[in-house]
């Protein structure tokens, strides 16, 4: 290593953006189950997603949880990005590399990059018009997600995927579980939430064309 | 043309466990040391010894009350006393300490757990709560106590690892994918060797003040043998080579009861001493027909011989590879296979996709070990060649006589290794590298002609693996493990043929570079000489001795052969000659061996008791 | 009549630079428990005397013979031809340098790893000759052994992506050796000395959970608990410094 990066190097850098990467990625997996869970609340009724996103705005939980949100998003934005290859070089090589050796978790990540890429414009997207567009209700909702549906579909999948599969690689760096069951576990819980999502999608969907 | 040259203080020729343990001595002397290697150092084939490195700690409950007295005897006595006896007294006063000294560099030897335990055949034992945590033993065929130190199966790997670790603490050079391909000397003195590297092909000059030939075994001369398949021998031919440095007991060859059918992979014995069984057939244990007491953990020689009795009886096993019998290891139980035997369950599942928990095992006696090599005195020196030094397989110390013990030749790496190194290293704080440049130069250009002639194809069209097959088969056919007058004298005559046939090697390939035909092309004369030593030397030596099995002359011959074959090769000769030495017997006067067939053949014979 | 197959084998030779790189094709007969060990050397010996290759054990023992077979990192010489479909197609390494066709030096980036990963015993103590071994616990030697039985093949190297675009990155077999002398008792190093030598993307935090390592390894060592073990303890250290 060259002197001056000897001497202004962090010796526990890599350790922190590793746990930033860590928990991030857990806390915006926490964030979207329950974002997931709380859309789904629409199958209960109108009065159920309205009393749940009024409460959440009488509590402050709103006005708290969105810009922490959008902070772990960012800070995981960069950490998990930095693993990104930016060298055209690596990146022949990792293709290269993916076809001719490819394991199913090198895959794995060869997507999470790009659903996370993906993901990057649209949740910002989502999130501009969600906020502008404030408060939460579902007469609302349930319009704009009439009027775009295709944009939710493709966040859905996106999302999930890259959630599902997140914390997966996450559980298997950390090796709190052996990788087999535990990627069964994840793919459960990640069809459950797709489930959920979908049927969401689909009520609001009739809810919008409705009104 | 000008070589590189490359000058140390100690040249070792061989990066396996011997090779590396006597650079580490050397070294910690405060020489300057490079270790020459046909491969990585972790790639050597020690790394291929599972079953275990013997020892008389007495650690474990069926070990207790052993002593070094105790593994002399057997050692002696396994050698059929053609071992030097001096030579065998330090081994074993050596070996716990070396043993011991492995455990701080790393070795993570497997320990006595406290307990009661039943051995397969339904004895009872335990292991001694205070004996707890020491390194433990187990059973290894021809010893009268458990003394095989191990490491699960992986003994010999654990035990390279450690060594080479300290190899690379040391920071001692290591010139891997080079092959000494000739010993430099002044006709007293040895100089270094002449070496080819394996990765371009070009020739490199190593001079140095001593020289350690620890380039194992050369078992590959054999079609069907356990070893790795670089152990070809160089080393023992370079040294054959000089003229003036004989080659000891060339003629003793073990063979592995339990080779298994059709790729000859050891299964180790291991399987045997934790209780398989070998059956014939009709699924008959036959074993304990021939040997009550032993059974399958008679000395290797033995079993491989009852073995190949049976099959001769007409009761192996048919096969497209000939006959074999059977190893059964079922009755330990799947738990106990896939611990302490996982290493033998892969290689069954990989190599013969059968599951050793439900399937029986198909073995044959198998080329294992050679007992000879470079003849040395007690302190590692080579006869003839003053600088010249040899351990380990390569060597002819002479630890193991006509018959090595399972387990001792792990030992003798490690125990021979520390001692040779201390002796080279006195040497060569005393000693002065004085040489001739036109000499040395003149030893590599001679080589260079050799390639330069192989290249240029005008010597002749001999293909050189299709000598190479002859030589492996005759060896197989007429020098394994019976033997007998006519069929040794056929295998002389092919050898001189094929040796004169070796001179006219044509390449079919450019050879340029680090080419593998050159490599085999170079290799393959030196190799029909040392299958000359040990056809040669069987033919002479008519008598029964260890692995060493006259069908003609059933008995051991105490009166006329208690004495060691020197074979010498002088240049441009198609014959060794064949000199001899007595064997040292400091102890243990030539007995009975208790359990062997020369025991039995020879009562009444010339037994001093 | 036994089966004919094709091989489809690496060529070059870095010594002639001129000659590119290109795939050669051998038609084989296939005998009955025939490995790639099996068949390179028939190749050799009857078809092409330089194909350049390397086997030492021919048992899986040593790990000199890993190569790229039909796409994945195998030992050759434990791969029965009779399990591949189709025509078989065999790479030298990745990262590893060629020495020519098949053959890698995988001796030198391995001997590299050892001396950046200190990969010895670091101890005070001195050997007393006469005095009998230190005891330890069977679990532990045996959890020991676990981690050493590394042929260094260099398998979890070659299919990892990591180890393909960074150069400095030890992989899943340089932190498994690290892993085997840190629940080695004899072993005397501080958290903080191992910590300096793999609590970065070097080592533990260079790994990105890829797993082809783990799905490669033919000794079946389990590097993804291995590599998880070390990760959290350089997480203990770099929070709790211990
Ligand atoms: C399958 C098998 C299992 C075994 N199991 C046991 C066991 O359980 N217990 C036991 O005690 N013994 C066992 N043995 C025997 C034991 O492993 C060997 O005798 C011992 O390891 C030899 O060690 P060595 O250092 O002499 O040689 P090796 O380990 O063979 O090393 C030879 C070295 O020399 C180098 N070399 C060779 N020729 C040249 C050349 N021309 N130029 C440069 N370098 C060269 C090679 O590269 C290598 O590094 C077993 C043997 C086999 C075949
Ligand atoms: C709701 C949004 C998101 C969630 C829930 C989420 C979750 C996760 C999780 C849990 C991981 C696993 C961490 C790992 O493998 O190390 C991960 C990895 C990753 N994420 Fe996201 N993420 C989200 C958005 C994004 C965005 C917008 C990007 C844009 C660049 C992104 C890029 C990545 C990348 C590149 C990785 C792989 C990192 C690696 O393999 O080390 N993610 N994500
Ligand atoms: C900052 C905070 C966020 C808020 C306040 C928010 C709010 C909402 C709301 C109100 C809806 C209902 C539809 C709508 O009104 O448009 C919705 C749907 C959705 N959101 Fe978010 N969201 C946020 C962040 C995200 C992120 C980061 C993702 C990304 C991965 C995401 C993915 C989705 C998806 C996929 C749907 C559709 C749900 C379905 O199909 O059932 N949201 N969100
Ligand atoms: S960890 Fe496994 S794959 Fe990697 S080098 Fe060691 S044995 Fe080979
Ligand atoms: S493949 Fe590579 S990235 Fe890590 S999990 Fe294995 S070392
Ligand atoms: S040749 Fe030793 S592992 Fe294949």
């Amino acid at each position: 290593m060259q002197a001056h990066k000897l001497v202004t190097r962090n010796p526990r850098a890599e350790l922190y953006y590793d746990l930033v990467e860590l928990l991030t990625g857990v806390m915006l997996v926490g964030f979207l189950w329950t974002h997931m869970i709380f859309v789904a609340t629409i199958l209960l009724g109108i009065d159920v997603f309205d009393a749940l996103s009024r409460a959440l705005d009488d509590y402050y939980l709103s006005y708290t949880g969105i810009p922490i949100i959008i902070l772990v998003f960012i800070m995981h934005v960069l950490t998990a990005g930095r693993r990104i290859p930016t060298r055209y070089q690596e990146q022949k090589v990792i293709w290269r590399h993916a076809k001719m050796l490819g394991g199913t978790d090198t895959w794995i990540w060869v997507f999470q990059v790009i659903t996370g890429a993906a993901i990057f414009a649209l949740a910002s997207i989502h999130m501009w018009t969600v906020i502008t567009g404030w408060p939460i209700r579902a007469v609302t909702s349930a319009d704009r997600m009439h009027a775009f549906w295709w944009f939710y579909l493709v966040l859905l999948l996106l999302g999930e995927y890259h959630a599902g599969f997140g914390i997966y690689r996450q559980f298997v760096k950390w090796g709190w579980f052996p990788r087999k069951p535990l990627g069964y576990v994840t793919k459960m819980i990640t069809a459950i939430i797709l489930t959920l999502g979908l049927a969401a999608l689909w009520v609001m969907y009739k809810l919008g064309g409705a009104v | 043309m000008n070589y590189t040259t490359i000058i140390t203080d100690v040249l070792v020729v061989g990066a396996g466990l011997a090779g590396e343990r006597a650079a580490i001595e050397a070294a910690s002397h405060g020489l300057d040391v490079i270790i020459l290697s046909l491969v990585p150092p972790r790639r050597s084939h020690s790394t291929a010894a599972q079953g275990g490195c013997q020892a008389a700690l007495g650690n474990c409950a069926m070990g207790e009350g052993d002593s070094t007295d105790i593994h002399f005897n057997d050692t002696v006595k396994g050698s059929d006393w053609g071992c030097d006896q001096d030579v065998a007294r330090l081994f074993v006063e050596t070996a716990p300490k070396a043993v011991r000294q492995m455990a701080l560099w790393g070795v993570p030897w497997s320990r006595v757990v406290a307990g009661k335990k039943v051995l397969p055949d339904g004895r009872e034992i335990e292991d001694k709560k205070e004996k707890e945590g020491l390194i433990t033993a187990r059973d290894f065929g021809g010893t009268a106590k458990w003394r095989t130190c191990y490491t699960a199966d992986g003994t010999g790997h654990t035990l390279q690892y450690a060594v080479d670790s300290v190899v690379i603490r040391l920071g001692i050079t290591v010139h891997d994918r080079t092959e000494a391909i000739s010993i430099i000397h002044d006709g007293e003195t040895c100089l270094g060797v002449v070496a080819r590297c394996l990765r371009t092909g070009e020739l490199r000059i190593y001079l140095a003040k001593s020289t350690v030939i620890a380039t194992g075994g050369y078992g590959r001369l054999y079609g069907a043998s356990t070893n790795a398949i670089i152990n070809e021998g160089t080393g023992m031919s370079i040294a054959l080579d000089t003229g003036i440095v004989p080659l000891g007991n060339m003629e003793a060859v073990q063979f592995h009861p339990t080779g298994m059918v059709p790729v000859w992979i050891l299964i180790t014995e291991g399987a045997r001493g934790d209780g398989g069984y070998l059956l014939d057939k009709n699924l008959h244990r036959f074993m304990p027909d021939y040997e009550p007491v032993k059974k399958e953990l008679a000395s290797r020689d033995v079993v491989s011989r009852r073995m190949i009795q049976h099959i001769r009886k007409g009761l192996g096993v048919d096969s497209p590879y000939g006959p074999h019998l059977w190893l059964d290891i079922r009755h330990l139980g799947a738990k106990h296979i896939n611990t302490n035997l996982r290493e033998i369950k892969n290689i069954c599942m990989n190599f013969n996709g059968i599951d050793p928990v439900k399937d029986l095992i198909p073995v044959r006696p198998t080329q294992h070990y050679s007992m000879g090599g470079v003849r040395t005195n007690i302190d590692g020196a080579a006869y003839g060649l003053k600088g010249l030094f040899s351990v380990g397989e390569a060597a002819c110390w002479d630890l193991h006589g006509f018959n090595r013990l399972g387990g001792n030749s792990l030992a003798e790496t490690i125990v021979s290794g520390w001692i040779v190194g201390r002796k080279v290293a006195d040497y060569t704080r005393g000693a002065e590298l004085n040489y001739s440049y036109s000499l040395v130069q003149g030893f590599a250009r001679k080589q260079q002609e050799r390639i330069d002639k192989l290249i240029s194809g005008l010597t002749g069209r001999e293909n050189v693996y299709e000598i190479r097959r002859e030589m492996e088969q005759t060896l197989m056919d007429y020098v394994a493990i019976f033997r007998n007058g006519p069929d040794l004298q056929k295998a002389v005559d092919k050898f001189q043929e094929l040796h004169r046939r070796s001179q006219k090697i044509g390449l079919r390939s450019g050879g340029k570079w680090a080419n593998p035909e050159l490599t085999a092309a170079l290799r393959l004369p030196g190799m029909l000489r040392l299958a000359l030593c040990i056809s040669y030397g069987a033919l002479t030596r008519t008598e029964s001795r260890g692995s060493h099995a006259r069908e003609d002359y059933p008995k051991r011959d105490d009166v006329n052969w208690l004495k060691r074959t020197l074979a010498y090769w002088k240049e441009g000769a198609d014959l060794p000659e064949l000199r001899y030495e007595p064997v040292k017997i400091t102890e243990l006067p030539p007995g009975d061996r208790g359990y062997g067939e020369s025991s039995a053949s020879a009562a009444g014979g010339n037994k001093a008791n | 009549m036994n089966k004919q197959r094709k091989f489809s084998i690496f060529r070059y030779n870095p010594n002639t630079p001129e000659i590119k790189p290109f795939m050669q094709e051998y038609v084989l007969e296939e005998v009955p428990g025939m490995t790639i060990f099996v068949a390179l050397n028939k190749i050799r010996e009857d078809l092409d005397p330089s194909l350049m290759f390397d086997f030492v054990c021919r048992a899986a023992i040593c790990g000199s013979c890993a190569m790229v077979i039909n796409g994945k990192p195998r030992l050759a010489c434990k791969t029965l031809t009779s399990d591949l479909k189709g025509t078989i197609t065999l790479m030298p390494l990745p990262v590893f340098r060629l020495i020519g066709d098949l053959s890698v030096d995988t001796g030198t980036w391995f001997r590299q790893l050892s001396l950046k990963t200190e990969a010895w015993i670091h101890s005070e103590k001195k050997f007393d000759p006469e005095a009998v071994e230190d005891r330890m616990d069977n679990r532990i030697a045996l959890e020991i052994y676990e981690a050493e039985r590394c042929i260094e093949c260099g398998c979890c190297i070659a299919g990892c992506v990591t180890a393909n675009i960074r150069e400095d990155f030890l992989g899943a077999a340089g932190i498994n050796r690290v892993a085997r002398f840190m629940v080695d008792p004899r072993d005397e190093r501080t958290p903080k000395q191992y910590f300096d030598v793999i609590g970065s993307d070097e080592g533990a935090f260079g790994c990105m959970g890829l797993m082809a390592c783990d799905d490669n390894c033919p000794m079946q060592l389990p590097l993804q608990s291995q590599l998880a073990f070390v990760r959290r303890k350089m997480l203990a250290y770099g929070l709790w410094g211990k």
